[in-house]
């Protein structure tokens, strides 16, 4: 587990030993594969079908409404590539929330190239979509539409049954990436009107390398793998027995710690935002007050770039992200930021922490002892940062 | 190669600046380069005695690799002539810090440039200028463009679009911009602060230093302020979705995201 202060559970989690365990055997003895039809393959069968059961149960579906996939980056390409093929001759519209995950985004991207239109909803201040302004969006030719549960930056939760009520009885599919919001926020698909949803293994604390595709009853989607017709033909390929067999265990471990692990990380992140805003000035949290995942704070500081945050942090051996265009590869900053209406030298001062299932008191005692001297610190080399210590009208 | 794999030397310097601070005098000139928008700003001070560079300093805003180069060249220079100081190349300063990311060698290499505009400013004469020292109401009158001639403006009036003053509660929660037209917006962008967490105040004259200027309780407020910026237009189908704005100063264009435009007429 972490052994130093890692306060960036959002971008990687480590796997529960108790998943590790649980995995193990099917690395040497248990190694058969399900499509065989002698014993060690009926063993292979048997464990699959549990595993899918136990996921299925995790947030409230059918077993046979699981697909496994290598991941949520697949799951979303299943989802829209894979419900678009199937369904073209119904329309050629899709709307996307503008703060999605960037593999959606970019999945709207290849989607354009097909000849698909596609129809960005803006967020308020918050980073919230509202289900008044998706309605206003939708048109005869709309085919599916696609929010995120959370945002996985700003923590910023949607208002996902209210837009499945709207969307409820019109024919419109809608997608739900929940992996931000998976192990944080109860997630029932008996309760909500959701037809395709994404999950991640490892945002449960399962093995990286595998995720899974809601894909309730009735709905039909074209595989996008195309292989030995595993996955009801949905997703070809031999089974990750070991990997399938961690995410169960992980998603058994959830559906009895999910409060327990919310009750504990809520109030460390409470402390972080109340004390970090309190010591710093000029700090600012990003996305909604309450709205948001119970793991997430959000900060932006006035006049200091994120990268230079970040690499003092590493210095002080805390880990943390950063919405700032100098740690990505384009360069460009945060598109969530930007769409929240931040102005871009606000989104390149940003700072991300997420807390996780080993995050304790004392993590948040260290960034608390280290952050305001480097902040400071950075404020007195920048030129935006003037005498009286308030940035203003800089641009 | 990830972004931020710098070298001991760049990170040594990014721990340890040399030479920050500022400087003035009739001996001292300045050089600008960067932009806030893009991440980096730097500003070099060089203190100049017998065609020599006797003494510099460097403010900067940016990421680890733009502080670093920003110290590297003040150690590199401090003493040279300005004839060996204008040979200093971006490359020079990467090589001294046993080199740098490469899609950090272009943008947030930029200490050599400021240097070099420094030495400029001095050789024009312009030792003991601070760089755009602001003079209200400097910009010329053809930088306020009349509201009409904003593209998309008239297309979203009663949909985020406000030519009178809006009702302030209309507003709550909202991201407002109010376009500067003298007094009147100053005020109302200050009132609207208590109805919502972002006002953004647009004008197209320079930062006012004036104590009796009207726009100056601005600066203590939580009004977010543009100044030299100028609206260029409003985007949305429905409703206001964004505004694209012309950055007069640098001149470069970007967008932000705001619900409603206030122009008062």
């Amino acid at each position: 587990m972490p052994a130093n202060v890692y306060l960036d559970y959002q971008s990687s989690k480590p796997v529960d030993p108790r998943v590790v365990e649980a995995m193990l055997p099917w690395f040497t003895d248990r190694f058969g594969n399900p499509n065989s039809l002698h014993q060690d393959g009926d063993e292979a069968t048997e464990a699959l079908e549990r595993s899918r059961e136990r996921v299925a149960r995790f947030i409230g579906a059918e077993k046979d409404e699981i697909v496994f996939t290598g991941g949520a980056t697949e799951s979303n390409n299943l989802a829209l590539l894979g419900y678009i093929a199937r369904n073209r001759r119904k329309g050629d519209h899709v709307v996307i929330a503008e703060v999605e995950h960037i593999s959606v985004h970019n999945l709207a991207k290849a989607l354009e190239k097909q000849g698909i239109k596609v129809t960005r909803v803006p967020v308020d201040q918050f980073g919230r979509v509202s289900p008044a302004k998706l309605r206003a969006r939708i048109k005869d030719e709309t085919l599916l539409v696609s929010v995120g549960w959370a945002s996985s930056e700003i923590g910023t939760v949607q208002p996902i049954r209210e837009t499945a009520d709207m969307l409820r009885g019109s024919g419109i599919a809608l997608h739900v990436d929940a992996v931000a919001a998976e192990g944080l926020v109860s997630i029932d698909m008996r309760e909500v009107g959701v037809d395709l949803l994404t999950l991640s293994s490892n945002d449960i604390y399962g093995p990286k390398g595998l995720g899974a595709l809601y894909v309730r009853k009735g709905v039909h989607v074209a595989p996008v793998i195309i292989g030995g017709g595993q996955e009801n033909g949905l997703r070809s390929g031999t089974e990750n027995m070991p990997a399938i067999v961690g995410m169960a265990e992980a998603a058994d471990i959830m559906v009895r710690e999910l409060s327990e692990d919310v009750a504990r990380m809520r109030p460390l992140r409470d402390r972080l935002v109340r004390e970090v805003l309190a010591a710093i000035p000029d700090s600012h949290l990003n996305g909604h007050p309450t709205e948001r995942l119970s793991n997430n704070a959000h900060f932006r500081f006035e006049a200091v770039e994120g990268e230079s945050l970040l690499l003092s942090l590493k210095d002080k051996g805390v880990s943390v992200s950063t919405g700032s265009a100098c740690s990505s590869k384009t360069l460009e900053p945060s598109h969530t930021l930007l769409s929240c209406g931040l102005l871009h030298e606000e989104a390149h001062g940003s700072l991300e922490f997420t807390f996780g299932r080993w995050s304790k008191p004392s993590d948040v005692d260290r960034v608390l002892e280290v952050l305001p001297g480097i902040v400071a610190r950075l404020r007195a080399l920048s030129p935006l940062y003037d005498m009286d210590n308030k940035l203003k009208g800089e641009h | 190669m990830k972004s931020t794999q710098y070298s001991e030397k760049t990170l040594d310097h990014f721990r340890h600046p040399r030479n920050v601070g500022t400087m003035e005098g009739p001996d001292v000139a300045v050089g600008k380069v960067g932009n806030p928008v893009c991440g980096d700003l730097m500003y070099m001070y060089i203190r100049v005695k017998d065609d020599r560079i006797a003494d510099i300093k460097f403010q900067t805003f940016g990421c680890g690799s733009a502080v670093a180069t920003s110290s590297m060249t003040t150690e590199l220079v401090k003493g040279m002539t300005l004839d060996e100081a204008m040979k200093v190349t971006r490359g020079n300063v990467a090589d001294a810090l046993d080199g740098l990311p490469l899609i950090k060698m272009h943008c947030s290499n930029l200490a050599a440039d400021a240097l070099h505009e420094a030495i400029k400013a001095w050789r024009e004469g312009r030792g003991g200028e601070v760089p755009e020292a602001p003079a209200p109401g400097a910009v010329k009158e053809s930088c306020e463009l009349p509201p009409t001639t904003v593209e998309g403006f008239d297309a979203l009036v009663g949909k985020g679009v406000y030519r009178q003053e809006p009702d302030p509660a209309e507003l709550k929660d909202r991201r407002v911009l109010v376009l500067d037209r003298g007094e009147r917006s100053v005020k109302l962008a200050l009132a609207l602060t208590e109805y919502t967490g972002r006002v953004v105040f647009m004008s197209p004259y320079k930062k006012p230093e004036a104590k009796d200027d009207f726009r100056a309780p601005l600066k203590r407020s939580d009004v977010k302020v543009l100044y030299e910026s100028q609206l260029l237009a409003v985007i949305g189908e429905f409703e206001v979705e964004k505004v694209r704005v012309h950055d007069l100063n640098e001149n470069e264009e970007y967008e932000l995201t705001v619900d409603a435009v206030v122009v008062l007429e």
